[in-house]
């Protein structure tokens, strides 16, 4: 990370530490993808929302305190986890669009599907903010569940 | 999209100057979305180049042409017909530009498979569209359609026409 910061953030530098990211995230480095974002990078995956009797649950907060866990977590119920960047673009805010595939085959339960064995493989878009230290510190996420659930033959919306 | 690559891209900078250098990448999506936002099709569509590639991931939609746009615009309004399209922020990179934005109504016709049982809908979205020429080339859509068959009331994906 030391080579990447000291370079001062362009489009092509912020892109470059996301392609990093995509690539850590590909070779299971929870830790290394961890350690492309500040402290405090703003974290929200959109489609998670987990209805309870009283409140919802959402996949918003912070990469170290919801990220991390839910990165780690995936990566356990589908040891084979892997990512396809189609697209990447970015500015000189900082600001890189990515267009990814995430797939995986399903080992252990993940949220309320069951392991059966089987391979999901769905788009994704990634919204990255990377800052002047070249530091990720927002990554917004849209993606159809619907689709990963039918895929792994789970198919209550809830 | 391009194909699968087996390792990432290389990154693109901002796109030089387009053929219509006094229209930026911003101004036909805006006048999409505000045309969108009024439920006025037809001044949407003018934003729109012929040949343009349309994927909207949870329904399952990849075509091409004015008219496969048009009638997910079409079935979306008739759906939801006080549909209200709130833009919260718009990222240009280059000659894409990125829109976030929910989509809230009121069920009033069968909608994605799902029968009308009056529900309201509030669904983020995310709409990204590549431009040329000041027009909209391409357009990819994401949201969840788990969010969105949840709030419309339908238990099992294999069962949506069944409440």
């Amino acid at each position: 990370m030391t080579e990447l910061s000291q370079r001062p953030r362009t489009a092509e530098s912020a892109a470059a530490v996301v392609t990093e990211f995509f690539d850590r995230y590909r070779a299971h480095d929870v830790d290394g993808m961890t350690d492309l974002c500040s402290i405090t990078a703003r974290f929200s995956y959109v489609p998670v929302e987990i209805w309870g009797k009283q409140r919802v649950l959402r996949g918003d907060g912070t990469v170290g305190t919801v990220g991390k866990p839910l990165w780690t977590g995936l990566i356990a119920s589908f040891p084979n986890l892997s990512n396809i960047v189609h697209s990447i673009t970015s500015n000189d805010d900082g600001d890189v669009v990515v267009q990814a595939d995430i797939e995986g085959t399903q080992q252990l339960a993940w949220g309320l599907i069951a392991p059966a064995g089987r391979h999901y493989r769905e788009p994704h878009l990634f919204i990255f903010h990377v800052g002047p230290d070249l530091l990720i510190d927002g990554i917004t996420a849209y993606w159809n569940d619907a689709g990963i659930s039918q895929q792994l033959g789970h198919n209550e919306v809830d | 999209m391009t194909s699968p690559a087996p390792t990432s891209p290389a990154p693109t900078s901002p796109a030089p100057a387009s053929p219509a250098p006094t229209r930026t990448a911003a101004e036909p999506v805006g006048e999409f979305l505000d045309a969108v936002a009024r439920h006025d099709i037809d001044a949407a569509m003018a934003a729109v180049g012929p040949q343009v590639a349309v994927t909207v991931y949870p329904l399952g939609v990849a075509d091409s042409g004015a008219g496969a746009l048009r009638g997910v615009l079409d079935d979306l309004v008739r759906g939801f017909p006080d549909l209200v399209i709130s833009v919260s922020r718009v990222i240009v990179t280059g000659d894409v530009v990125t829109a976030l934005v929910k989509a809230e109504g009121t069920q009033s016709a069968d909608y994605a498979g799902a029968i009308n049982q009056e529900k309201h809908l509030d669904v983020d979205q995310a709409w990204r569209f590549e431009t040329a020429g000041g027009l909209i080339t391409a357009v990819a859509v994401y949201w969840c359609q788990a969010q969105l068959y949840r709030r419309l009331a339908v238990k099992r994906y294999d069962e949506i026409a069944i409440a």
